[in-house]
């Protein structure tokens, strides 16, 4: 009988679960109203944070302790980074996706690309937010986020490239924040 | 699909008849209609899934009303069916993981890396709920029948989860017909899931087992005609999705930013 109860609460939790995913990907909000939610972040600072020759010096000039400290609140404020990021990658995998419809081969193609690596990038934030948090748990482990930049910067090329093919017309250059 | 067979070689009532036989019809008309626009050719094994599940259900309905046939023999067919359908299942379920996430290389690794472990860690719980149900030393078949069935739903069941949250997760919207078809397997699976755990883990009687075929028999037509309208129904040219163009002010931003980070 408790094999019968256990399988039918997973059975029913599993409906909920797939239904509350449908339901609610079909009340996302507008597909307009998506590049609004794409929180700036900083890079520059994100790149500091990640500097491995940043926790060198921090880890010569501080007592073992201190450091440990200060290693935490740093890898905290790394995590906040990466969370905002990964959030900003899904959007971005959203408008992407928005774009792979359109009729131009050009946008198509750079939506595609965007979507790609906006995916690389959600993929590779999941990972990194574990490594923070297991590096939390061993603050004098050496991290380094380093392909997390590197998958940044290239993710924010994209997203140029399909603003420019989808809007001619805005002067669109380069960006950094997302 | 399932537990109609409780109740086998039973006055049944109308009702009976027509949820037991009107989901096969519907899933016969559901596959001439994929063959005639041909959209089989995207979901070949959905069309197969649809046709040998109508034709298992058909003969299993046949085999119920024909009085000359002894209870084992329905049961082999049964048995021949089970099988025969939890294969085609986990063939369908990697033609819609295929759909979903083939077109995303960054990705479709690793989700069939996750799918691969989430099935294994479902053999060992599904085969672990098995060897603790009770078995019918009596009625072998029946009961091995019905464990068959818990397996097969259990591993179905956790595959459609992860499939769903995997999608979710990247936010990846799966295409309109890949999603009718997993949200109608999800439906019933889980339906048939719980039903069958019932049925295979506790002693019921035999009108509480009706109302579970009952429920099983109901949710499966709702399960076709979802199919139907998701695989046969002409999408509206407003539920395509609208390209949008990236707001001028957010890129305005992100120009700044980066032109400061590049300095």
């Amino acid at each position: 009988m408790i094999l019968a109860i256990i399988l039918v609460v997973a059975a029913a939790l599993a409906l909920i679960f797939i239904l509350s995913i449908t339901v609610s990907r079909s009340l996302q909000v507008s597909n307009r109203s998506l590049a609004g939610a794409i929180q700036p972040l900083d890079l520059e600072a994100f790149r500091n944070l990640t500097d491995a020759a940043e926790d060198e010096y921090l880890r010569r000039r501080l007592r073992p302790a201190d450091f440990r400290s200060v290693r935490r609140e740093r890898l905290r404020a790394m995590a906040a980074y990466v969370q905002v990021a990964g959030r900003n990658a899904t959007v971005l995998v959203r408008i992407g996706q928005s774009a792979l419809a359109a009729n131009d081969s050009e946008t198509a193609e750079a939506a595609h690309q965007l979507v790609d690596q906006a995916l690389l990038m959600r993929r590779n934030a999941t990972f990194a937010l574990v490594k923070i948090y297991v590096a939390l748990a061993w603050p004098n482990s050496g991290f380094a986020a380093k392909p997390i930049v590197v998958g940044y910067q290239q993710l924010s090329g994209s997203a140029m490239l399909l603003g420019r093919l989808q809007n001619p017309a805005v002067p669109v250059r380069i960006f950094a924040g997302m | 699909m399932a537990l109609y067979c409780l109740g086998m070689l039973q006055a049944h009532s109308l009702l009976w008849h027509y949820l037991w036989v009107a989901p096969s019809v519907l899933l016969l008309t559901l596959g001439f209609g994929l063959w005639r626009l041909r959209v089989h050719r995207q979901h070949p094994f959905f069309l197969v899934f649809v046709l040998a599940s109508a034709v298992e259900q058909l003969t299993l309905y046949v085999l119920d009303i024909t009085p000359s046939v002894e209870p084992e023999t329905w049961w082999r067919f049964f048995w021949a069916g089970l099988i025969l359908e939890g294969i085609l299942k986990f063939a369908l379920l990697a033609e819609v993981f295929a759909h979903a996430f083939r077109p995303y290389p960054a990705i479709a690794t690793l989700g069939k890396r996750l799918i691969g472990m989430v099935g294994v860690l479902l053999i060992f719980a599904s085969s672990m709920a098995a060897a603790f149900a009770p078995l019918d030393s009596l009625f072998g078949i029946v009961s091995g029948a019905h464990l068959l069935q818990q397996t097969i739903y259990i591993i179905e069941c956790g595959i459609l989860v992860s499939i769903f949250g995997f999608s979710s997760y990247f936010r990846i919207g799966m295409p309109s017909a890949d999603r009718g078809i997993a949200l109608g397997l999800s439906l019933s699976a889980c339906v048939h899931l719980a039903t069958c755990a019932l049925v295979a883990n506790t002693s019921l009687p035999d009108d509480s087992r009706v109302v579970l075929d009952f429920i099983n028999m109901a949710i499966f037509h709702f399960c076709v005609l979802m199919w139907i309208y998701y695989l046969l129904v002409p999408r509206r040219a407003s539920e395509m999705t609208a390209v949008i163009a990236l707001p001028e002010n957010n890129l305005a931003l992100w120009n700044r930013e980066l032109e400061r980070l590049l300095q």
